[in-house]
C-alpha cells in the first residue's frame, strides 16, 4: 500500500569549503536553512554582524517557492550557518575525530558534520543520521582527489577562480543531496569529456565533432589515471 | 588548466583584498564596491567605448567612469582607491600575480602561471571588450557573481547574465550558466522560468554532455510549476544509451517524483528503479540504490512551501513495503560486490565498490527491521561481508561499521551480534578518533536492546568520557544516558552534571538539561539525592529547566521523607533547607528558578535550619533588595519573608524595609500582598501565625460550604423581617437523586464527586480529562472562580504515572518484578573478573526481560581491597548491568527494596501547578480534618500568578471567597483512596520498560502488555505515563515525520465506513487529529509520550481495513502504540 510524507530526499545537506581564516570558498545547500532555527542561532551567536547588504539571495534550494523576506532571512541564516561552522570546526585539532554533532541546527536535528581538514582548507559535509560517518570522510578524500586531477595540484586559489569547475566536480559525486558517484574514474571522465567539447567547440569545429569524440576522451582518461588508484 | 587561465586583475585584487581583510566591515565595503565594478561591467561596453583602450600604462579608466545611476564616480574612485592606484602599471600587476602564484603553486608551475596572468591582464589592458563578446568574461562575471552571493551579499542585477550564458554553444559556458542559476536563483525566481525552453532544448540534446547538464540543472532548477514541462523529456532519458545520462535522469525523475507526485506517479518511479537496478553499468546501479536507500529510509522531510498548491496532494509514497521483495536480489548483487565481480575501477582502496556495499548493507537494514524472514536471508552476506571488511583500512572499517549498524537494527541473530559486539570494541579501543567515535556510537546502537554488550567496555567507556574530544565526550555521554539504571544513575548524573557546567553550547546544554531531568526522574535512589541533583542542576542552568522541574522539587521537600522507614520525616527539608541557606551565604544571585525554590523552601522550613529564623530572613530580605528579579521571584521572596517573621513573632528592620518597597511595587499582587501583611503586623500580631501557619503546606485548605458564619446575620435579618430564602423549584430533581437526599438541603453546588473512585486513581483522572476525581470539586458550578486544569494538569498526570510505575510498582507484579536483590548468579565475579556469562542470551533470559541485577553478585561479594579511580568509575558506571561483574553498592540494594514500600505517590511527580485547588493560605477556619489519602492530600505551596489565574491575599483573615472553599467543609470526604493503588492493571510489569534500556526486542513484553491494558475508552500507556495529544500543523507533521526513527506498521480489519469513524477510533488512544483527507482517505495524528513523540498515519483500505504507520522517537513506544491501535480498531 501506498502512504505519504513529504519528502526531502536528500541525505547530505550541504557541502561546505572554507578556508582557515572563515572565508567560505564553495558553499552549496542542498537543503534550505530554516529561518526559524536560525534566528535562534543567531541569537545565541555572540558578535556574529547581521551583515549591511540589505537584501541578500537565498540558498540555492530547489522545490517550494518562498516569499521576499524568507529569502532574506534565509540569506542571513546560510551566512550564520556558514560562521557557526567554521567556528566549530576551526577550533578543533586535527587529531580530534572529524565529527561534530548538533552544531547547525537549521538543518534539523541528528545532522551532524563530517569534515577534514587539508592544509589551508576545511571541506565539511552536514549529512543525516543515516549517512556512513566513515564513508563520507573517503568520499571528501574521493572529492579532494578528483579536484587534484581536475586542477593539477589544486590550491585554494583554484577554488575561488574556478568555482564553477569546483562545482562541476561536485555535481558529478553528489546530486540533490544524494550520492551520485564514488567511482573517481567516472568523475574525472566526465569531467575530461567536458573540457574536451569545450575546446572543440573553442575550436570551431562544432557539437559534432565534440560528440564524437566523447570515446577517445573516454579512453585517454582511462590511460591517464588507470594507476591511479594503485 | 591553471587557476590563472581566465583570471582578470581586478577579481585578483579582490580575492586578495578579502583574504586581507581584517574585519565584516571591511570585507562588506570591498564586496559593495566589487558590486559597483560588475555593475559596471555589465552595462559598460556602451559606454566605454572610445575611452578606456590603448592607455596600456595608465590605470583602468572604465573604472573611474561610473555612471551617475549607479554611483558616483567620486565615491567609487575614493573607496576603491587605494588598490587602484597601487597598480598604476601593468607590469606590477604581473610581479604581484607572480608573488602570489609562487606562494600557492609550487615553483615548477609558477612560470606558466605567471604567463597566463601576464596573458590576462594584457586583455585588460587592450580594455574590457563588450561583455556578450567575449564568452570568456561572462564566466569569470559569473564566477564573481557567485563569489559575491557567496559572501551573503545581493547580486540579483546580474542573474540575467547567468541565464543569457545557459543559452551557450559551448557546454563549459552553458554549464556554468546553469550552475549559477542554481546557485544563485531563489525558489521562488521568475528567471527559472526563463530557462525552462532551454532546458527542454538541452534535455533533447543528441550531446550527451548537453542531456547530462541539463539534468542537473533540473535537479537544481525545477520547481513543482514547472514539472509538467521537463517530465516527459527526463522520463525518456531514463532509456538514454549513455550511462552518465542514465544515472542522471533517475535522480532527476525522482527529484520531480518529490515535487510533484501526480505527474511523476510513484509506481512509475518504483518501476524505473527496479530495472535500473539491474543496470549493466555500475555506476548506474549504484545510483538507484541511492534513491532506493532515501526512498526506505524516508530521511529527511521536505514540506511543501508552494502554498498555492493543494497541501494534502502529498507525495505518495511506497514504503520500503514495495521493495521487501528485493531482499534477494540485494543480497545477491552484494555477493557479487563482495567477490570482485564489478570492474576493478570501482575498487577503491582494494576494497570492492565500498560505497555500494555500504549502501546495500543499510537499505538491507531498512527492510529487514523487525522481519524475521527478511533478516533470516541477509545474516550470512552480512557476517561474510564484515569478514571481508576487515582490511585494516579506514573504508573497511566504513563498511564493517555499516554491517554493525544493519546487524543492530535487523531481527537480532546472537551470532552476529556477538560478531558485532568484537568490531565495536576493536573500534573503542583503537587509538584512532574516528574509529573510537564509531564505536560509542555502534555500542549506543547495540545497547539499547541488549545491554549486556556494554559490560565489556567499561575502561574504555570511561576513558572516552575523558578525552578532551568534545565530540567524542558528548557521544560518550549519549552512551551513558542509554544505559542509565537505578544503579549507575548517580555517576551518571554527575558526569552529565560535570559536563553541562564545562560546556558553553546552547543546544547542549538544554539537551543535557532535559537528560539530567529524565534521568533523575526516573531513576532517583532516594528522595535526598533527588533534591541535590536537581538543586545542582539549578544551579548549574537554572535557565534552561522546565518549571514543573521545580514544582515537583517542592513537592517532594513538602511531602517530607515519610516513605522512609526510619520515619524522620524532617530529614529530607533538613538537608535541603541547610543546602539552601548555604546558597544564601554565596555572593553571586542564584537563576531564578534555583532562587523561587529556595524562598519557598526556607519560608516553609527554614526553622529546621541551624541558624536562627532572624538571620534568615535578614539573609533573605538582603537578597530581596537587590535590583533586577522577576516579578514571581519577589513574590516568593516576599512570601518567605512573611512567614518567617510570622514564625520567629519578630520582624526586624531589614525586612520591614524591604515589605514597605514592595507596596510602592507596579505589581499590583504584591503591593497588596505587603499591604495585608503591614495591615496585619500593625493591627493584628496575634492572628500572623494562625495566617501564616508553620508548616502546613500538605494541609487541606478547610472552608465552610454552609456560610455558617453568616448564620447569625441571616438570623437578624430574619427577625427584622426579610423574607427567608427559598431554593429553586426543584424542577430537575431526578439529577439530584443520585446524589441522594443529605445533598438536598445543601447550597445547590455540584459539590460531590463526578464519580466514586471505582477504578484505579490514574485511570479515573484520564478519564475526567485532568481533573482528579477524588478532589470532587465541582468544577463547572464555580465558573470563573477556579481555574480548569490547564495543560499543566495535563502534564502532571503524565508525571504522576510515570512516578507511580517507578515509584510503587503494585504488589501483584512485584513478585515479577526485578529488583537488585535479586540471587546473584555469579556471585564469584568481582570488579575486575571478566564476566563469567556466555554472550549468548539463555533461553530463559531473553535480552527483554533480563533483569538489570540479576548478574551482580550480591553487595558482599568479595570486592578486590583497592581499585585504580577508572575502576571505581567503572564499577560505578556499569553497576546493574548484566554481566558487568560489577555489584550495586550495598545502599542502593537497600533502596530497590525500600522503593516498593512507598506508601506515597511518588511526590515529585505531581507539580503544584496541577492542583485544581488554588486555595488561600490557610483561613483560620475550623480544623481540618486530617486528609482522607495521600492522593487527595491538597496542596498550596505558594499561591502565586505563576500557578494560578487567580490572584489570591495571602492575609486574609477569613475566605473572602465562599465559592473557593466551598466543597472541603461542607461535603463528607470522599471515601479515602487506597494508599497503594494495589489493583492498578496498567502499570507495566516491568517497571524500567519505560527506561528505553530493555527497548523493543523483537519478543518485546510491551506489545503484549499494550494489549492486555483495558480495551475501554481508556488511553494508551507507555511505561505508566500516557499518550497526549499534541497539537501540530500539517506541515509540522511532515517535518517531524522524516525525523523520527522508529517506524512500524499495523492493519487491522475492522468495518470502518468512512475516515471520520477511524479517526474517531484512533483519537480514543490520546492521539491528536492533525488532518483527515477524505479525497484519499488518510488521516494523520500525532501524540506525546512523555517527551517521546509519536505520529500515526492511518489510511482506509478496500473493504473497512485500515492500514496504518506509527513513526515515534523510542520504538518500544511505537510497538506498544501499533499493538494498541491494533486491538483498539479491531475491537471497535
Amino acid at each position: 500500500f501506498f502512504f505519504f510524507f513529504f519528502f526531502h530526499p536528500n541525505m547530505i545537506k550541504g557541502v561546505i569549503i572554507v578556508n582557515n581564516h572563515g572565508k567560505p570558498r564553495l558553499v552549496k545547500f542542498y537543503q534550505h536553512v530554516s529561518s526559524a532555527a536560525s534566528s535562534l542561532a543567531a541569537a545565541s551567536l555572540a558578535g556574529s554582524s547581521a551583515g549591511t547588504a540589505a537584501s541578500v539571495s537565498a540558498g540555492p534550494v530547489p522545490g517550494g517557492g518562498s516569499a521576499v523576506p524568507v529569502r532574506i532571512a534565509e540569506g542571513e541564516a546560510q551566512q550564520a550557518v556558514i560562521r557557526r561552522i567554521f567556528q566549530q570546526v576551526a577550533r578543533r585539532p586535527d587529531s580530534f575525530c572529524n565529527y561534530l554533532e548538533g552544531s547547525v541546527p537549521e538543518w534539523g536535528e541528528g545532522v551532524k558534520l563530517i569534515y577534514r581538514h587539508y592544509a589551508t582548507l576545511y571541506f565539511v559535509f552536514a549529512v543525516d543520521a543515516q549517512e556512513s560517518d566513515l564513508g563520507i570522510l573517503d568520499l571528501i578524500q574521493v572529492f579532494v582527489e578528483a579536484l587534484d586531477k581536475c586542477f593539477e595540484n589544486v590550491c585554494e586559489l583554484d577554488l575561488i577562480f574556478h568555482s564553477d569547475k569546483v562545482h562541476h566536480v561536485l555535481d558529478e559525486i553528489v546530486m540533490g543531496g544524494m550520492v551520485l558517484e564514488t567511482n573517481i574514474m567516472s568523475i574525472l571522465t566526465a569531467i575530461s569529456e567536458q573540457n574536451k567539447l569545450h575546446n572543440a567547440s573553442l575550436r570551431g569545429s562544432g557539437l559534432g565533432a565534440g560528440a564524437s569524440s566523447l570515446g577517445s576522451a573516454t579512453d585517454s582518461i582511462r590511460d591517464k589515471f588507470g594507476d591511479y588508484m594503485r | 588548466m591553471s587557476a590563472s587561465q581566465s583570471l582578470t586583475k581586478d577579481f585578483f585584487e579582490l580575492i586578495k583584498g578579502i583574504g586581507e581583510a581584517k574585519s565584516k566591515q571591511e570585507e562588506d565595503r570591498i564586496i559593495l564596491q566589487e558590486i559597483v565594478n560588475l555593475k559596471r561591467i555589465l552595462a559598460g561596453p556602451s559606454s566605454d567605448r572610445g575611452r578606456g583602450h590603448g592607455n596600456g600604462g595608465g590605470s583602468h579608466s572604465y573604472k573611474d567612469d561610473g555612471f551617475s545611476h549607479h554611483s558616483s564616480p567620486v565615491h567609487g574612485r575614493d573607496a576603491y582607491g587605494s588598490n587602484a592606484h597601487a597598480h598604476s602599471s601593468f607590469g606590477k600587476a604581473t610581479d604581484r600575480a607572480r608573488d602570489i602564484f609562487n606562494s600557492a603553486k609550487d615553483a615548477a608551475q609558477s612560470a606558466t602561471a605567471a604567463a597566463s596572468a601576464a596573458a590576462s591582464s594584457n586583455m585588460v589592458a587592450g580594455g574590457p571588450p563588450p561583455l556578450s563578446a567575449s564568452k570568456k568574461r561572462s564566466r569569470e562575471f559569473l564566477v564573481r557573481l557567485m563569489y559575491v552571493e557567496m559572501l551573503g551579499h545581493d547580486a540579483s542585477f546580474g542573474y540575467i547574465k547567468a541565464v543569457e550564458l545557459a543559452a551557450s554553444s559551448s557546454i563549459l559556458h552553458k554549464r556554468t550558466g546553469y550552475v549559477t542559476c542554481g546557485a544563485c536563483l531563489s525558489p521562488s525566481h521568475e528567471f527559472r522560468f526563463m530557462l525552462v525552453n532551454q532546458l527542454q532544448r538541452d534535455l533533447g540534446s543528441a550531446n550527451v554532455l548537453e542531456a547530462s547538464v541539463a539534468l542537473l540543472a533540473v535537479s537544481r532548477l525545477i520547481t513543482a510549476d514547472m514539472v509538467p514541462a521537463v517530465a516527459t523529456e527526463v522520463s525518456k532519458l531514463v532509456h538514454h544509451g549513455s550511462d552518465m545520462v542514465r544515472k542522471k535522469s533517475i535522480f532527476a525523475l525522482h527529484r520531480l517524483h518529490c515535487l510533484d507526485p501526480n505527474t511523476v506517479a510513484g509506481p512509475d518511479l518504483v518501476a524505473h528503479l527496479r530495472r535500473m537496478l539491474c543496470d549493466r553499468d555500475p555506476g548506474v546501479m549504484g545510483a538507484t540504490l541511492s534513491i532506493i536507500e532515501s526512498i526506505c529510509c524516508g530521511t529527511g522531510v521536505h514540506s511543501r512551501t508552494n502554498k498555492s498548491r493543494n497541501p494534502t496532494t502529498a507525495a505518495l509514497y511506497p514504503t520500503a513495503t514495495p521493495f521487501k521483495d528485493l531482499v534477494p536480489s540485494l543480497v545477491s548483487i552484494l555477493k557479487q560486490v563482495c567477490e570482485h565481480r564489478l570492474p576493478s575501477d570501482y575498487d577503491y582502496h582494494r576494497m570492492p565498490a565500498p560505497w555500494i556495499q555500504m549502501k546495500i548493507i543499510r537499505i538491507l537494514g531498512t527492510l529487514g527491521r523487525g522481519d524475521l524472514r527478511s533478516s533470516e536471508g541477509m545474516y550470512e552476506i552480512l557476517s561474510d561481508c564484515m569478514r571481508r571488511s576487515d582490511t585494516g583500512i579506514n573504508v573497511g572499517y566504513a563498511v564493517c561499521y555499516e554491517c554493525v549498524r544493519t546487524i543492530t537494527t535487523i531481527y537480532p541473530n546472537t551470532v552476529l551480534l556477538d560478531a558485532a559486539a568484537d568490531a565495536i570494541s576493536r573500534f573503542i579501543t583503537s587509538r584512532n578518533h574516528n574509529l573510537k567515535y564509531i564505536g560509542v556510537t555502534g555500542l549506543a546502537a547495540i545497547v539499547k536492546d541488549h545491554p549486556k554488550y556494554a559490560a565489556q567496555h567499561q575502561m574504555s567507556v570511561i576513558e572516552c568520557l575523558e578525552d578532551p574530544d568534545e565530540t567524542l565526550q558528548r557521544k560518550t555521554l549519549d552512551l551513558l544516558f542509554r544505559m542509565t539504571n537505578p544503579i549507575n544513575v548517580q555517576f551518571i548524573t554527575d558526569k552529565l552534571l560535570q559536563f553541562l557546567r564545562t560546556t558553553s553550547d546552547e543546544y547542549l546544554r538544554r539537551d543535557l538539561v532535559t537528560r539530567i531531568t529524565q534521568i533523575a526522574e526516573r531513576y532517583a535512589p532516594s528522595n535526598s539525592w533527588y533534591v541535590q541533583a536537581v538543586t545542582a542542576l539549578f544551579d548549574i542552568a537554572g535557565d534552561l529547566v522546565r518549571p514543573d522541574v521545580a514544582h515537583n522539587l517542592m513537592t517532594l521537600i513538602a511531602e517530607g521523607s515519610e516513605d522512609n522507614e526510619e520515619g524522620d520525616e524532617d530529614a529530607i527539608r533538613r538537608e535541603a533547607v541547610e543546602m539552601f541557606v548555604d546558597l544564601l551565604d554565596r555572593p553571586a544571585a542564584p537563576s531564578k528558578i534555583l532562587m523561587d525554590t529556595m524562598a519557598w523552601v526556607l519560608g516553609e522550613y527554614a526553622y529546621l535550619a541551624e541558624e536562627s529564623l532572624d538571620a534568615i530572613v535578614i539573609k533573605i530580605s538582603a537578597l530581596a533588595q537587590k535590583p533586577g528579579h522577576a516579578p514571581s521571584t519577589k513574590k516568593y521572596l516576599v512570601a518567605a519573608i512573611m512567614k518567617l517573621v510570622a514564625q520567629a513573632g519578630t520582624c526586624p528592620p531589614v525586612a520591614t524595609h524591604v515589605i514597605d518597597d514592595f507596596t510602592r511595587s507596579r505589581d499590583v499582587d504584591l503591593q497588596q500582598r505587603c499591604l495585608e501583611f503591614q495591615g496585619m503586623l500593625a493591627t493584628a500580631n496575634h492572628l500572623l501565625a494562625e495566617v501564616l501557619p508553620v508548616d502546613a503546606s500538605c494541609e487541606d485548605i478547610e472552608a465552610d460550604a454552609g456560610l455558617s458564619f453568616l448564620d447569625a446575620y441571616v438570623q437578624t435579618a430574619l427577625a427584622n423581617g426579610a423574607a427567608s430564602y427559598s431554593p429553586p423549584a426543584e424542577d430537575d430533581s431526578d439529577d439530584d437523586d443520585s446524589l441522594g437526599a443529605s445533598v438536598a438541603r445543601k447550597p445547590k453546588f455540584n459539590i460531590t464527586p463526578y464519580a466514586e473512585p471505582t477504578k484505579p486513581q490514574h485511570q479515573i483522572k484520564v478519564d475526567h480529562g485532568g481533573l482528579p476525581a477524588s478532589n470532587g470539586a465541582p468544577n463547572g458550578t464555580h465558573g470563573g472562580n477556579r481555574p480548569a486544569p490547564g495543560p499543566e494538569a495535563a502534564n502532571t498526570l503524565q508525571l504522576r504515572n510515570v512516578a507511580n510505575v517507578w515509584g510503587k510498582p503494585a504488589p501483584a507484579t512485584g513478585g515479577a518484578m526485578p529488583i537488585a536483590p535479586a540471587p546473584a548468579p555469579t556471585p564469584g565475579a568481582g570488579y575486575g573478573n571478566p564476566p563469567s556469562q556466555p554472550y549468548g542470551n539463555p533461553p530463559s533470559q531473553p535480552y527483554g526481560n533480563q533483569p538489570y541485577g540479576t548478574a551482580a553478585p550480591a553487595p558482599s561479594a568479595g570486592a578486590p581491597r583497592e581499585m585504580t579511580e577508572k575502576e571505581r568509575m567503572a564499577a560505578a558506571l556499569f553497576g546493574g548491568i548484566p554481566g558487568s561483574g560489577a555489584p550495586p553498592p550495598p545502599t542502593k540494594g537497600a533502596f530497590a527494596t525500600s522503593r516498593p514500600a512507598r506508601t506515597k505517590p511518588a511526590p515529585r511527580a505531581a507539580p503544584p501547578a496541577a492542583n485544581p485547588e488554588p486555595t488561600p493560605p490557610p483561613a483560620p477556619a475550623p480544623p481540618a480534618p486530617p486528609a482522607p489519602a495521600p492522593l487527595e492530600k491538597s496542596m498550596d505551596l505558594l499561591d502565586l500568578g505563576d500557578f494560578s489565574p487567580v490572584p489570591h491575599t495571602a492575609a486574609a483573615p477569613a475566605p473572602h471567597d465562599p465559592f473557593a472553599a466551598a466543597p472541603a467543609s461542607a461535603v463528607p470526604p470522599p471515601p479515602p483512596a487506597p494508599p497503594l493503588p494495589a489493583p492498578a492493571p496498567a502499570p507495566p510489569a516491568d517497571p524500567f520498560a519505560g527506561a528505553g534500556l530493555l527497548g523493543s526486542s523483537t519478543d518485546a513484553p510491551l506489545g503484549g502488555l499494550a494489549n492486555a491494558q483495558p480495551p475501554a475508552n481508556s488511553l494508551f500507556q507507555h511505561a505508566g505515563a500516557p499518550l497526549r495529544p499534541k497539537t501540530l500543523s500539517t506541515p509540522e507533521f511532515g517535518q517531524r515525520w522524516g525525523s523520527c526513527p522508529c517506524t512500524k506498521m499495523g492493519g487491522a480489519a475492522g468495518s470502518f465506513r468512512d475516515l471520520a469513524q477511524m479517526m474517531g477510533v484512533l483519537e480514543t488512544t490520546g492521539l491528536h487529529p492533525v488532518e483527515a483527507i477524505t479525497a484519499t482517505g488518510e488521516g494523520i495524528l500525532a501524540g506525546t509520550v512523555q517527551d517521546a513523540l509519536v505520529l500515526l498515519h492511518g489510511k482506509m483500505g478496500e473493504g473497512g481495513r485500515v492500514h496504518f504507520t506509527v513513526k515515534g522517537t523510542q520504538q518500544g513506544i511505537v510497538d506498544g502504540l501499533v499493538a494498541f491501535c491494533t486491538t483498539r480498531l479491531q475491537s471497535s
